[in-house]
């Protein structure tokens, strides 16, 4: 600790703190424009200046460290003059063209000229002027230079955070211009965190622009509903109308970064698709409108008819806590069924055997947390696209503390320039690769694995023979052993690809037991792609567990299960809320044909989707901006929504329908209200008794771990890895990739713009995507003869499509990579029930 | 007084590596690596040598920052930047005597424990590049520089890396920026180039006059250079002398020489006869002198004293048909000019100084400008990044201080008082 | 497009540095060089390429050193005179003028023939011998409007 007087007052602070964070620590603020707690240090702006005792000049406390004994000023008169000079000098090239600024009202270089001076400027020459109109960067963002501040935040944060470094301070002097090459558009992230870091009305949102003025909008704080990074973001609207989604700095695992989807996703809100009536299906297949009462009353009629388990009910990741926990309540404890699942993209199986391998009942873990260690193992996810602010904090982490990182993934991506090593596995053997390692591990320290998991298992593995299964060259695998072994802390960011192929949970398993066994200080983290997915399934969301994961005696029937009920005619009803089966569903026929067989489905959702379109009962919802409640994102960090417009015409949340059918099945039925609700949660589980549901940053919001809950030997097709040796299921069968000349394996997940069904109402981001694609390896696109934008056929066995190619550099050969979102080619539909990652080709047409 | 910088520079072929060694060239080297690297510090430390790129710091000091960890990759940089208005002195030296500073920069490698050494040279002299380029592939075949240097297991590699326009690059650390492929905008500071300089390692950065001193201070020891003109700054000096005297031009002479001396008797005195009426002492950035001033002695505490500064040496002398608005308005915009942009008091304030001094020096100034320049000039000073901004306030308040009365008088009458 | 000269050059720079990135600025150089003393958009995407950085950098590089001519059209001789102190004290506005009518062009235009290029630019570090100009590489000192003449009919 460093004691320091600043305006007279004593203040005791860490050592290394800067004056300015030190000032705010004892109350006193600076103002800034350059500085960025996450970005790197530029002291340029100098507005921060202070005058230290002793000192001949005034200092920048921007990047001025607390020495002990300093003697700060921040009101002197000195400093108050040269505060007031800079600010005159920032207006005398500022185009001051307030009224029409989409800034003016929120504008830092406005409030801080308000605040401190000049009352007037004397500046009467000529201003510098880069240009005379707006011009056009992105689809979502438009540049007016005359306003610049030149804080060069937009270049660091583009650079530094998202990792593209598309912008540039061109010129020199007055005459920089902070822009991209040639002022060309820009085909980059699209995230606009240069519009939110901007202090001025530099950077702007195309979309937004002269919409509105601050000061007539009308926000709320809630939760991005794409990934589950979690991002806290205020949602605005004008006139009943979604017009803007800002992030703040301080606020949120995210502070001020978003991403595309995040920033400019919202306006599926505002989609004129959206479902406004309960719908009623008449015989000859069209809809008819009804009222609720009608609605309910049949669905009342029909859950009666079911006996319990012959009904189901879907619910997608994107609800809130409340009402994951309340339709649980109402499936369990009035309708006695067991039959409830949240994804239709993987087995329940799968989840089981995911959460316990990654900890998930055993509580959160912050992400920073996470990445303060020596190494980071990112495995089984395209982190880049999936969870992008994710890629964001990481990048920054990675680049500030050269904390070492590996990614391990078949497809190239942005993060891969902040790692250490990147391992190019065949798709769907991550756990092959893992087990690889876990081989090394023992090899080199077998008399620290008594008493691990598998370990009869383990002593068997052969690294060689692993390494060609996952196609990762053993030096690597024994590079990536050796940084393992050298780390003390260690953390492993395990993805979706993990529940898409289960059966390489047992490689993470062994790895995990292994390190721990080492003695080494092990974090795992999920990476997860829905919103509220860990939200789901710490509500009870799974045919398996209720709750705060206790396993239940007699488990139901998941997505999978219930699908394959229906098709075998024992399964009558089905209540799907927002969720897609027939278009999400790894089969797409056998999943519409299996719907279409059911006595009654009805579904909630805020569009027409397939799904909805195949149901007797269409029931209008309500989205994220539309309900209160909370979500809890992937590191367990329960948050808060509110909800700022009522959803529109007769529709409802989920929680108000859920609630209503338990009334007319049950009168005592309830809570209904969020908060309710959630008190009962906290009643009912542990992991959220204590935990503080609001806007808070800290850990104090994290749920709490529930370790006996649920034990890994429950899971995954009933068996134990640990010691069931012979008969136990080999690793997926993955075929060695012979590359036939035009024949790839078919691998899905999510685009940068574009993941679940909602973004595809989005105009903003159906704009960012030219089309469906199909991306593929840079060599694979040369040996094709095919470059990018070329117009291709994708063909596999049950199923082909007309696409866009995109080639990505350092990509793994002989994969064919489809975003999973596409209504348009309905990557669903070519892959068969059963059968695993189908071949496809590829040729130009 | 001996010449010790300039020497060879008249002789014929005077940069090829045999004129040099025929003019006793390398023998320092070969003391050099006989000695320990801290005794050489030591050496230069007791020589009193101080910087003269500008700022006069001690250059023994400096090497002396530089960690001793000898597993630690260190660099040394020659500042060939060159790029004051006045300043014209390194070339000579590059141009006609390169061996002398690369003999200068293996000592200095050597001493610091560096392996690899970079020249950033302006990129307008090509000429200059080439003569170095050339004088290093000499020194390389003669085994004074790559591998094992003499046989002494002394490593050094030396190249040269053009700039491309930029007088900020002149700065130290907006130099490692540029050397290091990016726009050249000064660094914050600490951490120091000798602790964080070039791809982070430890730097030296020393001018090239500066590292021209070495071989004479190895070969003739501190106390011979120590004895050259005042305690405090000693050693030879190129003074470059231009504007209105009769033989504008390069003088090494020692320092302390007084201003007076060197305008009027090594330069010929005033262009045509006409009348004295102020010199800029070191290179634009430095506050004028006037008649009054001129015995001072021409070295950096002397010059201090009097408000000014030595700053490269670089003198430009004007006589009494000299529109001193003129002469701000030229020099500011210079600034202005070359202002890298990164810090606002010295982008905004340098630009708006140069559109209100060019309004005046038109005949369009306006009641109160002469005060503006006044306030543009206090929000300037002491509030910017680097000296730059710094250095265009002192140039123009330098003015001001003397002829104060004809930037009031072009406002008033709208027209020059001397031409 | 890069000629195959230049990327022998720029491959011989690479040895030079620690890093690709410092030899950005002498393969921009050499890029330029290659193109008469003109750089292209596609120059700088290609230099960019090869070495391994963003286009958004050399872009930065090129806009930030006043030798960098990006997108401009400079002719076959770019004459350069200093208009700094030393030098506009020895009459160098003088020579500019003189220059102006000479080849019928304001400073910072190019002869209608591409010939001549002329610009006025700040102090070259040739105080002592000035007025001074650089015709592409070369210096050329102590002018005056006789040895402008001379110099101007010397070119090839
Ligand atoms: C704006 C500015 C321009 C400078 N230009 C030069 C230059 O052209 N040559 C030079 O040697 N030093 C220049 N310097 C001084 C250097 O920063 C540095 O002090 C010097 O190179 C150190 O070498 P020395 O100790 O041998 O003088 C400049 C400083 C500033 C602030
Ligand atoms: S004073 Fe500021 S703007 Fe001027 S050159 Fe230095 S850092 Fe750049
Ligand atoms: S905030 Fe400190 S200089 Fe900009």
């Amino acid at each position: 600790m460093i004691t320091l007087t600043i305006n007279d007052k004593e203040v005791s602070v860490e050592d290394g703190t800067l004056i300015l964070e030190a000032a705010k620590q004892a109350g006193f603020h600076i103002p800034t424009f350059c500085y960025q707690p996450i970005l790197s240090r530029l002291a340029s702006c100098r507005i921060c200046l202070v005058e230290i005792e002793g000192q001949r000049k005034l200092q920048p406390s921007c990047v001025t460290p607390v020495m002990p004994g300093m003697k700060v000023q921040t009101e002197s008169q000195d400093v108050k003059e040269a505060r007031i000079g800079v600010l005159e000098f920032f207006l005398s090239n500022h185009a001051l063209d307030c009224p029409v600024c989409d800034k003016g009202g929120e504008c830092e270089l406005q409030n801080m000229v308000y605040k401190y001076g000049p009352k007037k400027g004397e500046f009467t020459e000529k201003k510098e002027r880069f240009h005379e109109k707006d011009y056009i960067l992105s689809p979502v963002i438009v540049k007016n230079s005359n306003r610049c501040v030149q804080c060069l935040r937009c270049v660091r944060v583009c650079d530094e955070a998202v990792g593209r470094t598309m912008l540039g301070p061109m010129g020199r002097g007055a005459h920089q211009e902070e822009t991209s090459f040639l002022k060309s558009y820009m085909d980059c992230d699209q995230c606009g965190n240069c519009i939110e870091v901007c202090p001025v009305g530099c950077f702007m949102r195309l979309p937004y622009r002269y919409r509105a003025r601050p000061w007539d909008l009308k926000s709320a704080s809630t939760i991005c509903p794409y990934c589950a990074t979690g991002c806290r973001m205020d949602i605005q609207e004008r006139g009943g109308e979604y017009i803007r989604a800002i992030s703040k700095f301080g606020k949120g695992v995210n502070s001020e970064l978003m991403c595309a989807r995040g920033r400019f996703g919202f306006d599926f809100l505002n989609n004129e698709d959206r479902l406004t009536k309960p719908l009623r299906k008449k015989d000859d297949g069209t809809f008819e409108e009804i009222t609720w009462a009608e609605a309910l009353e049949t669905i009342k009629t029909n859950f009666k008819l079911s006996s319990p388990e012959r009904i189901g009910a879907i619910i997608s990741a994107r609800n809130t806590n409340e009402e994951f926990y309340l339709l649980q309540k109402l499936m369990r404890t009035v309708l006695k069924s067991n039959n409830i699942d949240s994804s239709p993209r993987w087995s329940s199986d799968a989840v089981s055997a995911y959460v316990t391998a990654c900890g998930i009942n055993e509580g959160g873990t912050s992400i920073a947390d996470s990445i303060d260690v020596d190494t980071v193992l990112i495995t089984g996810s395209h982190i880049s696209d999936e969870n992008p602010v994710t890629d964001y904090l990481l990048r920054r982490a990675f680049d500030t503390r050269r904390i070492g990182v590996i990614i391990a993934s078949p497809r190239a991506m942005k993060l891969d320039s902040s790692a250490q090593m990147t391992l190019r596995n065949i798709p769907a053997s991550d756990g092959t690769l893992l087990k690889a390692v876990v081989a090394e591990l023992y090899t080199a320290k077998p008399e620290a694995f008594k008493g691990v998991t598998g370990l009869t298992k383990i002593k068997t593995l052969d690294s060689a023979t692993l390494s060609k299964d996952c196609g990762v060259a053993l030096d690597d695998i024994k590079a990536t052993t050796g940084k393992l072994l050298k780390s003390d802390q260690i953390s492993i960011l395990a993805g979706t690809e993990y529940l898409r192929f289960p059966e390489s949970l047992e490689g993470l398993v062994f790895l995990r037991d292994a390190l721990r066994a080492l003695k080494k200080d092990l974090k795992i983290l999920p990476l997860l792609d829905r919103c509220n997915q860990r939200g789901a399934w710490d509500m009870g969301i799974h045919p398996a567990f209720t709750p705060g994961y206790e396993a239940l005696e007699k488990e139901g029937l998941g997505c999978d299960r219930m699908v394959q009920a229906a098709d075998d005619r024992q399964l009558d009803m089905l209540y799907v809320i927002c969720e897609n089966i027939a278009g999400l569903y790894p089969d797409a026929k056998y999943a519409v044909s299996a719907l279409s067989k059911l006595k009654f489905l009805v579904v909630q959702d805020v569009f027409m989707s397939e799904t909805a379109k195949l149901a007797h009962i269409v029931l209008p919802g309500a989205a994220f901006a539309e309900k209160d409640g909370s979500f809890t994102n992937q590191e367990g960090r329960a948050q808060k929504i509110d909800s700022l417009l009522p959803p529109p015409g007769e529709a409802k949340t989920a929680l108000e329908v859920i609630a209503a059918i338990g009334r007319e099945l049950d009168y005592g039925f309830g809570p209904s209200t969020a908060d309710e609700v959630l008190a009962e949660i906290r009643e009912a589980t542990s992991m959220y008794r204590e935990v503080e549901i609001d806007t808070a940053r800290n850990d104090s919001a994290l749920v709490k771990g529930k370790p006996a809950a649920l034990r890994i030997a429950d899971f995954l097709g009933k068996k134990r890895f640990d010691d069931v040796e012979a008969e136990n299921k080999p690793s997926l069968p993955v075929p060695v990739v012979k590359v036939k000349p035009l024949s790839f394996k078919l691998v899905t997940g999510n685009h940068l713009f574009y993941s679940g069904t909602i973004a595809r109402r989005s105009h903003t981001l159906r704009n960012l995507v030219s089309g469906p694609m199909v991306e593929v390896s840079v060599a694979d696109a040369e040996r094709l003869g095919l470059s990018d934008g070329d117009t291709v056929r994708v063909k596999g066995k049950y199923h082909e499509a007309i696409l866009t190619l995109k080639s990505k550099k350092g990509s793994r050969d002989g994969i064919a990579f489809i975003p999973e979102n596409f209504t348009e080619v309905g990557l669903n539909r070519f892959l068969k029930r059963g059968e695993g990652i189908q071949e496809v080709t590829i040729r130009k047409i | 007084m001996e010449k010790i910088l300039l020497k060879n520079i008249h002789k014929e072929d005077s940069f090829k590596i045999e004129t040099y060694l025929a003019g006793g060239g390398y023998v320092a080297l070969k003391k050099a690596l006989k000695e320990r690297p801290d005794d050489i510090i030591q050496l230069v430390q007791d020589s009193n040598l101080r910087g003269r790129g500008g700022a006069g710091f001690p250059a023994g000091l400096k090497w002396s920052f530089i960690p001793k960890d000898p597993t630690m990759q260190k660099y040394l940089a020659c500042n060939a930047d060159e790029g004051e208005p006045g300043t014209f002195k390194d070339r000579a030296i590059i141009d006609n005597d390169p061996h002398l500073l690369i003999e200068g920069m293996i000592i200095t490698s050597f001493a610091i424990g560096a392996s690899s050494s970079y020249i950033y040279i302006r990129g307008e002299f090509e000429f200059g590049a080439s003569r170095l380029e050339e004088a290093i592939a000499e020194a390389y075949e003669k085994g004074y520089l790559g591998d094992n240097i003499l046989g002494t297991g002394f490593n050094l590699d030396m190249a040269v890396h053009r700039g491309a326009g930029a007088y900020i690059c002149g700065e130290e650390t907006a130099l490692l920026d540029s050397l290091e492929g990016r726009r050249g905008q000064p660094r914050i500071k600490p951490p120091f180039p000798a602790i964080a300089g070039l791809y982070g390692k430890p730097t030296v950065i020393n001018n090239v006059e500066t590292l021209s001193c070495i071989p004479a201070i190895v070969e003739k020891g501190a106390k011979w250079f120590a004895a050259i003109g005042p305690e405090k700054s000693p050693g030879p000096k190129i003074f470059g002398v231009s504007g209105h005297v009769e033989r504008p031009g390069l003088y090494e002479l020692p320092m302390g020489t007084s201003a007076r001396e060197i305008i009027f008797e090594h330069s010929g005195g005033m262009l045509g006869g006409k009348k004295f009426k102020a010199l800029i002492p070191g290179g634009v950035t430095a506050p004028m002198l006037v008649e009054e001033e001129l015995d001072t002695g021409m070295d950096f505490d002397s010059l201090a004293a009097l408000g000014s500064m030595l700053g490269s040496g670089g003198m430009i002398v004007m006589d009494e048909t000299t529109c001193m608005v003129r002469v701000s308005w030229i020099i500011n915009k210079f600034f202005s000019h070359e202002s890298c942009g990164k810090c606002t008091p010295c982008r905004e304030g340098t630009t708006w100084l140069t559109k209100v001094l060019y309004r005046i020096e038109h005949g369009e100034g306006n009641a109160g400008d002469v005060e503006l320049l006044d306030r543009i000039c206090g929000n300037i000073f002491g509030r910017t990044f680097c000296p730059l901004g710094d250095g265009a306030v002192m140039a123009l308040r330098g003015c001001m201080k003397h002829f104060r009365d004809e930037f009031v008088y072009h406002v008033e009458h709208k027209r020059c008082k001397v031409c | 497009m890069l000629t195959e000269e230049t990327k022998t050059h720029i491959e011989g720079l690479l040895n030079k540095y620690k890093t690709r990135r410092s030899a950005v600025m002498p393969a921009l150089m050499h890029a330029q060089k290659q193109n008469a003393g003109n750089l292209t958009e596609e120059d700088m995407r290609e230099v960019a390429d090869y070495i391994g950085l963003n286009p958004v950098v050399t872009n930065e590089i090129v806009g930030f050193y006043t030798m960098y001519n990006p997108l401009k059209d400079i002719g076959t001789y770019h004459i350069q005179v200093c208009a700094n102190l030393s030098c506009s004290l020895r009459q160098a506005e003088f020579i500019i003028e003189y220059l102006e009518k000479k080849l019928d062009i304001k400073s910072g235009e190019t002869t209608k023939n591409k010939r001549y290029t002329l610009t006025r630019v700040e102090c070259l570090g040739s105080c002592g011998t000035a007025p001074m100009m650089q015709i592409n590489d070369d210096y050329f000192e102590d002018l005056t409007v006789s040895k402008v003449d001379e110099i101007l009919s010397n070119l090839d």
